[in-house]
């Protein structure tokens, strides 16, 4: 039994031959296709990943810039409707103080002809009530005035009225 | 009944016919050496068809291979070369393939086991001592391939560096013979103990046998119980054995490439 310990220098040489030439066929026919193949896969794969991960990051970014879009024409549109608000209050303000300043102006140049008309009529009643007064003087005293003098005392009397009445 | 005869002619090697002879040095055509052919040459051509398999079972064969492949790939060259996994992939894959196909083929009744020669792990663990230094050469030079023996972090004190280095250098040396010799004789007592207790209890049928037939007949099924269940662990052996060989080649041979 001693031949089961002891090595065979044949047999190793071979070992050697068999396995080393067993080697380069397998790495030649069998290792070299299989690992390209395994390779290929892989980086397909790979390349597949990157891929998918490109299209997420590109929806992603869409989906954002969507949002951000939304959100810019509703701001856009409240602004909008705040201008459209502001705007109308101002407008509703002006046409307010036009109004009120028409109708103070109305009422002024109202009030105004109307001082005016009295103090005409006033001015008339004064010189009619002059005239008659003269005249039931003059009937009164029943004595014919000289016209120049009763001009004079007609404008006297008319003056010491119109003043009488600035004063009254 | 001569066990011993039964073992030798079971377990060794036998010459067909010598083709030359020199001094100690005999080459010939042998048991071993034929059974070592017939596997390499099957495993060329089943794992070739596998390489190209395309459809049906080509590509059920290719799926199976790949996995293995992929196994050695990922869990034993690449976590110790990283990258220049590729470069030695080819190695490792063969050299797995070629131990787990030998053992294998020794289960087969009628088949020899060419891993329980110990002459076949003996050459296959000087081709890893081989590889384990030229890939440490390739790398870094001989010289500091040689350097790399003595490992860093000695203390450098003037008077203990010219003993020490050397010893270390001496000792690292045998070490690395002696990781060698360790993973020829794992190989070849694994796969030949296998065979020598199934044998054993297949034998025991005929040790039995000489008290009486039906002595030997009742512990037939006994001893053939154990001889299956062994041969059953055999298969086991032979696909851990195949693993162990190539993941410390790997390991041996990382360790010079990559030495800190």
């Amino acid at each position: 039994m001693d031949k089961l310990v002891s090595p065979d220098p044949g047999l190793m040489f071979w070992t050697i031959v068999t396995f080393l030439a067993l080697a380069a066929l397998l790495k030649r026919f069998a290792w070299g296709p299989l690992l390209s193949a395994i390779a290929a896969r892989e980086a397909g794969l790979r390349a597949e990943a990157e891929a998918a991960k490109q299209a997420r990051a590109d929806s992603e970014r869409i989906k954002g810039e969507l949002a951000a879009q939304l959100a810019e024409a509703a701001a856009r549109r409240q602004e909008a409707l705040a201008k459209a608000a502001r705007e109308g209050e101002a407008l509703l303000a002006k046409f307010k103080t036009a109004a009120e300043e028409d109708s103070r102006r109305l009422r002024e140049k109202t009030a105004a002809e109307l001082a005016r008309e009295k103090e005409r009529l006033v001015g008339e009643l004064r010189r009619e009530v002059a005239g008659l007064s003269l005249l039931a003087a003059e009937k009164l005293l029943r004595r014919s005035v000289d016209p120049a003098v009763e001009k004079a005392v007609l404008d006297d009397f008319l003056k010491e009225v119109s003043q009488g009445g600035g004063r009254r | 009944m001569n066990f011993e005869a039964i073992l030798g002619h079971h377990l060794l090697d036998h010459a067909y016919f010598p083709l030359f002879s020199r001094g100690g040095f005999t080459l010939s055509v042998s048991k071993h050496s034929v059974t070592m052919w017939v596997v390499a040459a099957g495993l060329a051509a089943v794992l070739s068809a596998a390489a190209r398999g395309r459809s049906g079972a080509g590509l059920l064969l290719r799926t199976a291979v790949e996995e293995v492949v992929l196994f050695i790939r990922d869990k034993i060259v690449a976590p110790v070369f990283g990258h220049a996994a590729d470069a030695f992939l080819p190695y490792f894959l063969t050299l797995f393939f070629f131990i787990l196909g030998c053992n294998l083929w020794g289960l087969l009744p009628g088949s020899s086991a060419v891993t329980g020669n110990v002459s076949v792990t003996a050459s296959l663990a000087l081709c890893t001592f081989a590889l384990i230094n030229l890939s440490g050469i390739r790398e870094y030079g001989v010289v500091k391939h040689l350097k790399h023996f003595v490992p860093g972090g000695l203390p450098s004190i003037w008077w203990l560096s010219p003993i020490l280095v050397p010893l270390i250098f001496l000792i690292e040396i045998v070490g690395m013979g002696a990781k060698c010799v360790a993973l020829c004789i794992r190989l070849f007592a694994n796969i030949i103990s296998g065979h020598i207790v199934s044998l054993a209890f297949l034998c025991m049928i005929f040790i039995f046998s000489q008290f009486g037939a039906a002595v030997g007949l009742g512990v037939a099924p006994a001893a053939v119980g154990l001889a299956l269940f062994v041969m059953a662990l055999d298969l086991l052996v032979a696909l851990i054995q195949a693993y162990i060989f190539t993941l410390l080649t790997a390991l041996f041979v990382g360790m010079a490439v990559h030495p800190h």
